[in-house]
């Protein structure tokens, strides 16, 4: 469960989220839509511990609101962030190991983390020994996802995951989205999408985020 | 052209001994100076300090040593004993109580504070070892010299220069490329120089990664200074001709380039010790003469590489 309390968080000295409140529930599908610079971004970083906030973070019930940031990994978090973020002087099979090697999980855990992402997203195990430089938007994308899914035993973050992708891949990684739900019941997703259209179907629960302002969705 | 070289090629053969020993030096400088800039953002001007208190510090432990009656051997493992000790007390020290507080601060700021570290560190060089010249040749001299025949004449090489120097540069030149690629601690000072949040959001502490790879280049500069110590007697301003030297170094080669910076490296290393023999009035201006000349055909360095990012 992953939540924020009247969390309010400034960058640059200008308010960007204004006492947001957000409740993922365990296995839960939440979308958050908002236009370009509503706070998506914004609001994914927080739950990440990477911005300063007020208020209240907490995951599965600790208050995280001042715990290091690199501690999400080890309590179970996954994130996808906007511009994938890979390491590109990594291979994609050096990217995907990197969570889960630092988090120090048995070798055979490892393994049956990747054969799983493997399962999920089969091109990854293709794209194993290619330089992550090297790869197109898309398939960084998929990798990100992949990554994110290392370590996300309890939650995903997406931000923004259909972007610029093009139309055959987004329907790829919507279907593997879609898989998602019966392969790991009890991770919750976070999707962020500026349009709700993308992510019909993957979702229960939709949010909207307006000027640093979030709102569950009109049914 | 070859009457030149018979009356020049001794000292020729000198020049390239010299800067070779001295590229060694320069090279494990400037190979902590790229680690330290790569995890922090900043350019530590005090770096060269902690070249010349390990430089400093093998001299005292070699005198303690050969004062005590204690075996001389042990003036070798000295220097790096001095290197390691440098670099685990004054790291941590100084990107602890300094650096990490001006982390997100301007970059000028950040540059001034290290400019003031460096005013610091010399007033403390002076005050522990004084303004008259510290030497330390005992390595040196320990393994003497080896006679190499070049064209008529014949050159005593010593075999510290020879050997030891540029043997251990390799051995941190070819180690370090192992360890970055392909051990976990190694990638993951890679991660937080790449990219030091998405670093942290895979788990990795970067705080701890930063002070840790501080320390290592700390380490280093402290290790180019000590091998560099039998060489040549110590005075005060060592650290800032070493500091320049070494930015020079990393800027022909590129930042990040750690086998790049040791061909640049040994480019500047050579070019000096050359000019020393034939045109001393150069040996100060050839360094950069390099860089410039290397910085305006690329300037990105001789390896470096422009980042482009993809959205
Ligand atoms: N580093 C920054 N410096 C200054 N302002 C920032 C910074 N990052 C974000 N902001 C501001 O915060 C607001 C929210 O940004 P955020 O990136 O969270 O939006 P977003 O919803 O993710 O937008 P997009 O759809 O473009 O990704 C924007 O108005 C933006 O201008
Ligand atoms: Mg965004």
């Amino acid at each position: 469960m992953l939540r924020l309390e009247k969390v309010s968080v400034d960058i640059a000295g200008a308010p960007v989220l204004r006492g947001v409140d957000l409740v993922v529930p365990p296995g839960a599908r939440v979308a958050l839509i908002g236009r370009n610079g509503a706070g998506k971004t914004t609001t994914l970083r927080t739950l990440m511990g990477l911005l300063p906030a007020r208020g209240g973070i907490s995951i599965d019930g600790q208050p995280c609101t001042d715990a290091p940031a690199h501690r999400r990994a080890a309590l179970g978090i996954g994130y996808a962030p906007e511009e994938r973020r890979l390491f590109g002087s990594f291979t994609v099979l050096e990217n995907l190991r990197l969570p889960a090697e630092v988090l120090k999980l048995p070798e055979a855990e490892l393994k049956r983390r990747l054969e799983m992402v493997f399962g999920l997203l089969p091109e990854l195990r293709e794209f194993g020994p290619r330089k992550a430089a090297g790869l197109s938007g898309g398939q960084g994308k998929m990798v990100a996802l992949g990554r994110a899914l290392m370590v996300g035993t309890r939650a995903v973050l997406l931000d923004e995951p259909f972007q610029g992708l093009a139309p055959a891949l987004a329907l790829r990684y919507a279907e593997a989205l879609g898989r998602l739900r019966a392969l790991l019941p009890d991770v919750a997703l976070l999707i962020t999408e500026s349009s709700p259209d993308l992510l019909r179907g993957l979702v229960e629960q939709t949010f909207v985020i307006e000027r640093g302002e979030i709102q569950p969705a009109a049914a | 052209m070859m009457a030149w070289l018979s009356d020049n090629g001794l000292l020729l053969g000198l020049a390239v001994l010299d800067g070779l020993a001295s590229a060694a030096s320069i090279f494990m400088v400037a190979v902590g100076l790229n680690l330290v800039f790569g995890v922090l953002r900043i350019l530590n001007v005090a770096h060269g300090s902690l070249y010349a208190i390990g430089a400093y510090t093998a001299a005292s432990i070699t005198l303690f040593l050969t004062s005590h009656g204690l075996p001389v051997w042990l003036s070798f493992p000295a220097l790096v004993v001095a290197a390691a000790l440098v670099g685990v007390i004054l790291g941590p020290l100084i990107e602890r109580v300094l650096l990490k507080r001006v982390e997100k601060q301007e970059p000028v700021l950040q540059l001034l504070v290290t400019f003031a570290l460096f005013m610091i560190l010399e007033d403390v060089q002076k005050l522990i070892w004084g303004v008259q010249p510290v030497s330390n040749d005992t390595p040196m001299r320990l393994l003497g010299t080896i006679d190499v025949p070049f064209g008529a004449d014949v050159i005593p090489f010593t075999a510290y220069q020879l050997f030891v120097l540029p043997g251990i540069a390799l051995f941190t030149l070819v180690g370090l490329a192992w360890f970055m690629r392909r051990t976990l601690t190694g990638r993951v000072i890679v991660a937080v120089t790449t990219d030091r949040e998405a670093a942290t959001s895979q788990g990795i502490d970067s705080a701890k990664i930063t002070m840790l790879t501080f320390t290592f280049g700390a380490m280093l500069a402290a290790l180019g200074g000590a091998l560099a110590s039998p060489m040549s007697s110590m005075v005060p301003g060592v650290g800032a001709s070493t500091i320049v030297l070494s930015f020079a170094v990393v800027a022909t080669a590129g930042l990040g380039q750690v086998e790049g910076a040791a061909i640049a490296a040994v480019m500047i290393g050579l070019g000096r010790s050359i000019a020393v023999y034939l045109e001393p009035e150069l040996e100060v201006v050839v360094p950069y003469l390099i860089m410039v000349l290397v910085l305006l055909v690329r300037p990105q360095g001789l390896f470096g590489v422009t980042e482009t990012r993809r959205i």
